[in-house]
């Protein structure tokens, strides 16, 4: 599903974010990226989408060469991937069908598929009351369930998740965890950024950990340190 | 493909709700500069009729006396066609100028009604229309023809000539001055509609960033994401445009109608000259706005 070969991530005010990392990640797999803030994290998951590019080294995502994939075809690389954030996202003039309704609106979807897979969806993540809410009027939790739901709708490959828990207490992070633990386990590869170490200790998940840019460690069913 | 439609229609209202004032701004300057541009291209018309009535568009005409005999004529064209300097020459019979006359003047009936075209009293001459290949040559065909500086020929048939050179030159020179200059206000104009333009996207863009990182998010392509905006522009210019269109109308019924058959000799632009004129603005108004639009989101949207 993912592939990193000898990446090496350098900004241009040459501060370097990854440095010659590799990692391979398998179809169907849920694995923490861990490290403390600036470890490179956010760069892992913001390369895997094409936000930016390797300085050095190749990038596979779902069996394309990412260095190779030309401007235009990113977006429907995008479409192979959901994308959960700390902070949500949610258009807060929109009600939560309108949100999740508008990634597969914007991708071209007719209306007939919007109407079946919204409410599908939002049953799954357990927001089959609350479809004509807006985001305001629902907890922190809820309001990342919708986002959840969104980075879903479009049945991706691959979920990246990047800090999705960092805004919520620690009984709702537990819920939005049961969820992607859920995602997971219908086939989607999960990929999730993190500092919550609570989380990653009571999952018992494959743990990469990034310390400077490097990977120091690389284990399966580990804990946060 | 309706879906689709309803989608770029909704994105389009709404982005002109938000930044109305600037759309207006915009909306008024692409106004003002396509009604100086459709002022600029109604002038040159207008000049365009004048000559073409005063001088048929010929550089050279030579009249010939009654009757008319038609050996003299070919004897004539063809002395006239072999002169290096001349370009070509048409025959234009009584009946044609007549026809002519009547055709060019048919908005001043009282001119119209005096003339009449009957073989027996038409009272214009058939005449030699000679367009020159090197005008500053002229005087061959004066030479040729025997004729005088006062426009008399010895020439049997031939009754007068008639040099238009000086007054083509003197029309073209002032008129060029002066539709160069509409043009060029008309052209600063464009380009503060372009700029304003431009401006509205941009306000539109950043009003819409969140929405529109989303979008980037879940693989919208960036045509999807541009056509609404570009709409929005083009709507913009081509409100402009209808405006100035509407407006070139007033101007043409307030002050070109009243002039309808008051001054002699002089034809006037019509409605269908006007009518002539809203495919430029309409192409100069896109082209406005399709550049704005490409400009105002350059960078914004890159990946």
């Amino acid at each position: 599903m993912i592939s990193l070969q000898h990446v090496t991530k350098i900004y241009k005010n040459s501060v370097v974010a990854l440095d010659d990392v590799s990692v391979e990640i398998e179809k169907g797999e849920f694995v923490f990226i861990v490290g403390a803030s600036g470890s490179g994290k956010s760069t892992f998951i913001r390369l895997l989408l094409k936000e930016e590019e390797a300085t050095k080294g190749d990038i596979y995502v779902a069996g394309k060469n990412l260095a190779k994939l030309t401007p235009w075809k990113v977006p429907y690389l995008r479409r192979n991937i959901g994308t959960v954030f700390q902070d949500f996202k949610l258009l807060q003039d929109k009600t939560v069908f309108d949100n999740v309704g508008f990634a597969l609106e914007v991708i071209g979807k007719p209306k007939h598929v919007i109407d079946q897979r919204v409410p599908e969806i939002l049953e799954l993540v357990g927001l089959g009351d609350k479809i004509n809410n807006y985001p305001d009027e629902l907890s922190g939790g809820e309001q990342q369930r919708v986002s959840i739901a969104r980075a879903c709708v479009n049945r991706p490959l691959l979920l990246l998740a990047d800090e999705p828990t960092g805004n919520l207490d620690p009984t709702t992070s537990v819920d939005i965890m049961r969820l992607l633990d859920r995602v997971n386990r219908i086939g989607t590869t999960v990929v999730m950024a993190t500092h919550d170490q609570a989380i990653v200790d009571a999952m018992r998940r494959r743990v990469i950990e990034l310390d400077a840019g490097k990977v120091i460690r690389d284990q399966s069913r580990g804990v946060y340190s | 493909m309706f879906r689709r439609f309803e989608y770029y229609l909704r994105e389009v209202t709404s982005g002109l709700r938000r930044n109305g004032l600037v759309a207006f701004a915009a909306v008024s300057t692409t106004f003002i500069a396509l009604l100086l541009f459709g002022l600029a291209l109604l002038i040159s018309r207008q000049v365009n009729l004048m000559i073409e009535a005063t001088t048929g568009n010929v550089e050279v005409a030579v009249y010939l006396s009654d009757p008319v005999n038609p050996q003299t004529v070919d004897a004539l064209t063809q002395k006239l066609a072999s002169l290096p300097a001349v370009a070509n020459v048409t025959y234009e019979s009584k009946a044609e100028a007549c026809a002519k006359f009547k055709q060019e003047f048919a908005n001043q009936p009282g001119l119209v009604q005096g003339v009449s075209c009957d073989p027996k009293d038409n009272p214009l001459p058939a005449s030699l229309r000679v367009k020159l290949a090197h005008p500053e040559e002229y005087s061959q065909v004066a030479a040729v023809l025997g004729c005088r500086s006062d426009g008399t020929c010895a020439q049997p048939g031939v009754d007068k000539i008639y040099d238009f050179r000086g007054l083509l030159d003197r029309l073209f020179a002032v008129t060029r001055v002066f539709r160069v200059g509409v043009l060029l206000v008309a052209l600063v104009m464009l380009i503060a509609a372009a700029i304003l333009i431009a401006n509205t996207v941009r306000m539109g863009l950043f009003a819409r960033r969140k929405e529109i990182g989303i979008m980037k998010l879940v693989g919208a392509t960036n045509w999807r994401i541009r056509i609404p905006f570009l709409i929005e522009g083009l709507f913009e210019s081509l409100i402009g445009a209808s405006l100035a269109v509407l407006f070139l109308f007033g101007l043409k019924v307030a002050f070109i109608n009243p002039l309808y058959g008051k001054i002699q000799f002089v034809p006037w632009v019509t409605n269908s000259d006007v009518v002539a004129v809203i495919p430029w603005l309409v192409v100069a108004g896109a082209l406005v706005a399709l550049i704005a639009g490409f400009a105002g989101m350059r960078r914004f949207l890159d990946v």
